[in-house]
């Protein structure tokens, strides 16, 4: 049985789309989130916060989205976490780039506050199904 | 876990912030584009500039400005091409670029009906519900006679009254205080509008305004004015008829329930019932699904839905059959249904609406899709409902529909085993009322009355208007003895309600009659028998209530 759900760690540059995903996955959808502006920041709160599950923002000022996504997978308690990249680049074929590069599932942006913690839930089980 | 109504508001606060930026971020992108080095491709310029078009399409739709989104993202195509080839854009390009930048700034005040909306969660809120529900008022006067008469007279209704005569103490008294209503004088010594001065500043250090009404003696427009810009939410001129100012309390506060959308799903595959069900509670609604078609009657009576959703095609029993067998219930005559259904061919849809269906949605379909018709499709047959079951003057239960629920309620409580007591009002000398001071005057101390007896009763007391000044309530849980306290500071605070008409005060009581469940069979004998209470309650002087201790069997007392 695969653990719950509860830690989500969400790297994104932006400070408004930070709040109101922070607001929609906590408040929807109970989880406890850490927001990161960066990847370099990611890369050291990471190993404290202990995620279980990471969501990625593909386009940021500094590290992108997939470098972020490589030098987390070089720290050995990340090899497996799933990681969720959100971009609004969400052609089929970018889609499946992201996966071929280690992601689980892509997230279109924009994201809908209503319904971000459902698609995260769903990934997760999914994930783990 | 989730407060809709709360999670609307902050939502809307992130959108309003959002939407303040927009400007700003506009002209950035205006700017970069303008200044773009015009002499040799400058790689990292170029990115940044593509970069701040990329924020808006991943940001607009989530804010509620789905159509900035989509400007930007054909902006941000278009750059995007410029980009690969690293070339300055010639002629043809700068047009294009230009013309959506001012296409950008032309969208970006075209935010979504309601960021909420959007997403289902304003349907979620039952009619004309507000959510927040202070009960605390402020009440800022200087007239220590007309402060005091606001506070005894407001309390009637259920409001705690704080009084001030002070402007300082109020602004003191404002900070700790996020959620309440302000009545507001206008004039005060040292100047004849600080009152509406001192709003102004109070909104302008808070993200959500407060409620206030303003009480004025000025008739002026320019004071009326200068009120609605600090933010008031009504403004009334003394003397204040207090029955319109509960009104507009009331409307601010709105004490209507919350009760969630209830709806069942009647699909034979378990895993789109599943998500439908996810879907639909997420927006916060109730949901019961139902696998096997034949075992829908016995979900039905019990969860009395709002709304039925129905696969068309499933084993057993198809759902044109279910409509109509459901639609032969009297009950259920004017539920809505809605089939769902991977049919996409309209004449096989048509069928499908004559059989007693309300409207199709095709599968599959999208999430805000599913909330948005269902919650719509509730709330437009929750209107009418209350059309055929509401008295128009109050907004209580009417005659036809008091007695049904009667009926109702006694059968349940027998079953039971439960008290129940039944009271029947009637104001006293109300023909005199009329005579006096109009059938206006009348009408409005109706209409206290109603007030006054929803705010005192629980949610779960049903109150009806029976006739013209006569009311019945059902106090379900409650015995005869318990019923006859509660009505009786209902009638003492009653009997203290000042009211207006054309300048002139006066007073008016009720009678009342209850009878206990206990002593009777059914839903007709105790009726009858909180009739003839009444009468009595009349005949030994009104202004009183009247408990109906019956034997058991003859109930000879009340010939």
């Amino acid at each position: 049985m695969a653990e719950k759900l509860a830690r989500i760690l969400y790297v994104e540059d932006e400070t408004d789309i930070q709040t109101v995903a922070k607001l929609a996955l906590e408040t929807l959808g109970g989880f406890s989130v850490q927001i990161c502006s960066s990847g370099n920041e990611a890369l050291q709160r990471a190993p404290e916060f202990r995620p279980h599950l990471i969501l990625l923002d593909v386009m940021m000022p500094g590290m992108d989205g997939p470098t972020t996504l490589h030098k987390l997978r070089e720290l050995p308690q990340f090899v497996l976490t799933p990681v969720v990249f959100m971009t609004a680049k969400a052609q089929p074929a970018e889609i499946a780039g992201y996966k071929d590069i280690g992601a689980v599932d892509v997230i279109p942006k924009p994201f809908d506050p209503m319904t971000l913690s459902n698609q995260v839930q769903v990934i997760w089980e999914r994930f783990h199904g | 876990m989730v407060d809709p109504s709360d999670l609307q508001k902050k939502l809307k606060e992130l959108s309003d912030a959002y939407a303040a930026q927009l400007p700003e971020k506009l002209d950035q992108i205006n700017r970069a584009w303008k200044q773009l080095p015009d002499n040799n491709w400058d790689d990292e310029y170029f990115q940044t500039l593509h970069r701040m078009v990329h924020s808006l399409t991943g940001s607009g739709k989530t804010f509620g400005f789905a159509l900035l989104s989509e400007v930007a993202r054909s902006l941000e195509e278009f750059l995007k091409k410029i980009v690969q080839t690293k070339q300055l854009p010639d002629e043809e390009q700068r047009k294009c670029v230009q013309v959506l930048l001012s296409e950008l700034y032309q969208v970006s005040i075209r935010r979504d009906t309601s960021i909420a909306e959007s997403s289902g969660l304003a349907a979620v809120e039952p009619l004309s519900c507000g959510g927040v529900n202070p009960k605390l008022v402020f009440v800022v006067e200087k007239d220590p006679v007309l402060t005091e008469e606001l506070k005894v007279q407001l309390g009637y209704f259920g409001y705690d009254v704080v009084t001030f005569n002070n402007l300082d103490n109020f602004c003191k008294a404002m900070e700790s205080h996020p959620n309440v209503l302000v009545l507001m004088d206008i004039d005060f010594p040292k100047n004849s509008r600080e009152g509406i001065q001192t709003i102004k500043k109070i909104q302008q250090e808070r993200d959500v305004p407060v409620p206030v009404v303003f009480l004025t003696a000025h008739v002026e427009f320019e004071a009326r004015l200068e009120a609605v810009r600090a933010g008031g939410m009504a403004y009334m001129n003394k003397p204040v008829n207090i029955g319109n100012l509960i009104d507009k309390l009331d409307s601010l506060t709105s004490t209507l329930p919350s009760a969630p959308y209830r709806v069942l799903i009647v699909d034979d595959s378990e895993a789109l019932t599943a998500y439908y069900a996810a879907i639909l509670e997420q927006a916060g609604m109730v949901v019961k699904s139902v696998n096997n078609p034949l075992n829908v009657m016995a979900t039905l009576l019990e969860f009395t839905p709002d709304l039925i959703l129905l696969d068309i095609y499933m084993p057993e029993c198809n759902g044109m059959e279910l409509a109509k067998v459901i639609r032969q219930l009297d009950t259920f005559v004017s539920i809505p249904v809605v089939f769902l259904s991977a049919e996409s061919d309209i004449d096989k849809q048509m069928l499908a609406m004559e059989l007693g269906g309300d409207d199709f949605l095709t599968k599959p379909i999208q999430p805000e899709h599913l909330i948005a018709s269902v919650s719509s499709r509730i709330q437009r047959s929750l209107i009418l409902r209350s059309f055929m079951v509401r008295d128009s003057l109050t907004g209580l239960l009417n005659h036809t529909a008091i007695k049904d629920q009667l009926d109702r309620e006694v059968a349940q409580t027998k079953r039971r085993g439960t008290p129940l007591s039944f009271a029947m009002i009637d104001i006293d000398h109300f023909k005199q009322v009329n005579d006096t001071h109009g059938h206006p005057a009348g009408d409005r101390v109706i209409k206290s009355l109603s007030r006054l007896l929803k705010q005192r009763l629980r949610e779960t007391d049903m109150v009806g208007r029976y006739g013209g000044e006569e009311f019945a309530v059902i106090l379900s849980n409650t015995d005869g003895e318990t019923a006859q306290k509660v009505l009786d500071v209902i009638r003492q605070d009653f009997s203290q309600l000042r009211h207006l008409a054309d300048g002139t005060e006066f007073f008016t009581t009720f009678s009342c009659g209850i009878a206990d469940v206990s002593f009777f069979g059914d839903a007709t004998k105790l009726c009858d028998a909180a009739d003839r209470l009444l009468y009595k309650a009349k005949q030994a002087g009104r202004n009183q209530v009247v408990l109906g201790h019956a034997p058991p069997i003859s109930g000879s007392d009340f010939t």
